[in-house]
């Protein structure tokens, strides 16, 4: 089981149950899907539901270590923003190679990371406050550099072809995304450095008296999580085939939803990412599947494109539903755990 | 474990079944995509009504789709939907001209015909803009609603929004020349800009109001300088004495042209802008509308003019106190 961390416990199958449900909605969200709109599940809108949901993606993924370490990231989305328009900048303005510009863009992801991680780790500032300091520092500057107006444009059509062509099928961003997120279920669940961060979600005074470098391994996460954001405004201005300040308004609660939604515990300490993977595709499913309803008849009146306004809502519910689940799956286990007679799980 | 196991494996069968059956869509009708800058603005809402209208003329299956609040990333996604659907056609109105461009590139490559309304894309990847007026039609419009409400002569300014903005700047010099050349014995007194600002137009429009005593109108060219200057025409009780007149969404200034305050607001007809981007796609579709064509014919619009690659929408159209309410956008 890839899912399980500590054979044992109690929590483990909370774990792998929440999971199972998470590939139920998955299932009857397609269902749902296929039977009431159109074009479903075509191979064109399965590209396309990856496709517009990859930044989401790559930021869920990046979010889910800072989770675990007990953080959160809030400045993720405006860092998007920033690092768009410093690709802008860098290629339109200054004659930069598009491919050059875009490791820059997610150098400077990576310095506003740090910057966040010095704030978090080495200052032990609250990460709410920081990362909502920085939410605005970031698009600030972004909206600072284009006087808010400007915009870039006219990339060339090899760099286009990153968030626009298909291999075989398949889209160019799979072959980002897919790397990243093995890099870092890799990072999380095999390496030492995921297990502390873990530690340090659960109790991070344990883990500084247990002598983990945990200023350093928390920074680290932060950092990650800029770099990626840089490689997710990347991927979107190849996508859009333009770079402006508002690129990724919004996509940090997007991610966390994701994270939240795939079981990471917003406490730090538990969760997994193939969770926050199940999160994101629930979420971009959803997303997806609303507007192929769009038009549709109810009792052979024509609705005007009604699906789409209601993805805020359903995705409020599936949030508190699974969050409901969760709550509830832990209750039973505890139940079964006492009327089995079995010790009580503080063991673990 | 394993009884969950069996289950999601159940599931996952039980699903099967239904992977392959696709919605069937309207079998023969022309599909057509009508996109929407944003949804929750009633000048679309309005432009979907035409388009709706246009559609049941034409016999065709319309979708209409647009983000809740404009945001072209989700314009794009939309556009990207309808190509995997195989639509027809797409009428657009662009959020943003160069991100839909990459998206209404991609459509035009699948074969889809792209019209533009409202807003353009890049030119090169549409073959028609439906636009609402010309600069010189809301020019001409404006000055001749003003001298018929003075009656052809006495002083006015005018309250624009930057004296650096391009297309009001080209309105103005429109207006100015149609004056000089029809109306003689009116008087420009001033051109100030109100930072498309509606406290400052109203600011602006007293010191006006003040300095020149017998001013007769105030035009606007900007749509917060229309409520702006009535504001202060209001304050200064001069209501009817000083016209008001200006381009704007009836919306924005029904309390003030049924108090009386405001004379006269100019917009095109959304609705009739709708209706032509949708008649257009689908003549281009049918090859009725080919490139370098000089005029289209449509239903209710009649003959419209071409120029280059733009269909213009006749003249704009008055919001008075007798049909402002007739109208919600």
């Amino acid at each position: 089981m890839p899912f399980g961390m500590m054979k044992g416990t109690w929590w483990k199958i909370d774990l792998a149950q929440h999971e199972v449900v998470l590939l139920l909605v998955i299932v009857v969200e397609i269902l749902l899907f296929q039977i009431l709109g159109r074009n479903f599940l075509t191979g064109g809108n399965v590209s396309n539901v990856f496709r517009h949901s990859v930044e989401i993606g790559l930021l869920a993924l990046a979010m889910t270590p800072v989770v675990l370490s007990g953080g959160i990231d809030l400045s993720v989305g405006s860092m998007v923003g920033l690092c768009a328009v410093v690709f802008g900048i860098l290629v339109k303005s200054l004659g930069f190679d598009p491919w050059v510009a875009a490791a820059l863009a997610i150098g400077c992801g990576a310095a506003g990371g740090w910057l966040n991680g010095v704030l978090v780790a080495g200052f032990k500032l609250p990460p709410l406050i920081v990362t909502l300091g920085t939410f605005s520092l970031f698009r600030g500057l972004a909206e600072a550099l284009t006087k808010g107006s400007e915009s870039y444009s006219g990339f060339s059509e090899s760099f286009l072809a990153l968030g626009n062509s298909e291999i075989a099928g398949i889209p160019i961003q799979a072959l980002v995304f897919l790397p990243i997120a093995f890099l870092i279920w890799f990072l999380v669940h095999r390496t030492t450095y995921g297990r502390s961060l873990r530690v340090i979600g659960f109790a991070e005074e344990g883990a500084v008296y247990a002598g983990l470098p945990v200023k350093r391994n928390v920074g680290a996460a932060y950092m990650m999580a800029g770099a990626v954001a840089g490689l997710a405004a990347v991927i979107l201005v190849a996508r859009l085939g333009e770079a402006r300040a508002n690129a990724g308004t919004g996509y940090e609660l997007l991610a966390i939803t994701a994270v939240v939604l795939g079981g990471v515990s917003i406490f730090g300490g538990t969760g997994n990412v193939a969770g926050t993977l199940l999160g994101w595709i629930a979420l971009a499913i959803l997303n997806n599947g609303l507007t192929r309803i769009s038009d549709y008849e109810i009792f052979g009146e024509k609705v005007s494109s009604v699906a789409r306004e209601l993805s805020g809502l359903l995705t409020g519910l599936l949030l508190l539903t699974a969050l409901a689940m969760g709550i509830f799956t832990k209750m039973l286990a505890v139940r079964r755990a006492r009327k089995q007679a079995l010790p009580n799980p503080t063991s673990s | 474990m394993t009884r969950t196991r069996f289950l999601l494996a159940a599931t996952v069968l039980a699903t099967l079944p239904f992977l392959s059956c696709s919605k069937s869509e309207d079998e023969g009708k022309l599909s057509v995509g009508f996109l929407l800058k944003s949804k929750g603005n009633q000048y679309f809402v309005t432009c979907e009504k035409g388009a709706r209208a246009a559609a049941e003329e034409l016999d065709i299956d319309l979708r209409v789709d647009g983000p809740i609040s404009a945001d072209p990333a989700k314009q794009n996604e939309i556009v990207e939907n309808w190509i995997t659907d195989g639509l027809d056609v797409i009428v657009a109105a662009c959020e943003n001209k160069d991100s839909i461009s990459t998206a209404l590139r991609k459509a035009q490559e699948a074969g889809i015909k792209v019209v533009t309304y409202d807003a353009d894309a890049q030119s090169d990847v549409r073959s028609f803009f439906a636009n609402q007026a010309t600069a010189k039609g809301i020019g001409e419009k404006l000055i001749d609603t003003t001298a018929e409400l003075i009656g052809g002569e006495g002083e006015y300014a005018i309250i624009t929004g930057t004296l650096t903005s391009a297309n009001l700047n080209e309105w103005i010099a429109h207006l100015k020349e149609r004056q000089a050349a029809e109306y003689p014995a009116m008087k420009l007194l001033d051109v100030r800009p109100c930072d498309d600002n509606k406290d400052k137009a109203q600011q602006e429009a007293t010191n006006l109001l003040s300095a020149h005593p017998n001013l007769k109108a105030i035009i606007s060219v900007c749509s917060p300088g229309v409520p702006g200057a009535a504001e202060a025409v209001k304050q200064a009780g001069k209501s009817g004495d000083v016209k008001v007149v200006g381009l704007g969404l009836p919306s924005e200034n029904r309390a003030y042209v049924k108090e009386g305050v405001t004379q006269a607001v100019i917009l095109w007809s959304p609705e009739d802008l709708g209706y032509l981007a949708v008649q257009a796609g689908v003549a281009l579709k049918k090859g009725e509308l080919e490139k370098g064509a000089e005029s289209f014919t449509v239903g209710k619009l009649g003959e419209l003019k071409i120029e280059g690659d733009s269909i213009i929408l006749a003249t704009p159209m008055t919001f008075t106190k007798e049909n402002i309410d007739d109208f919600d956008f």
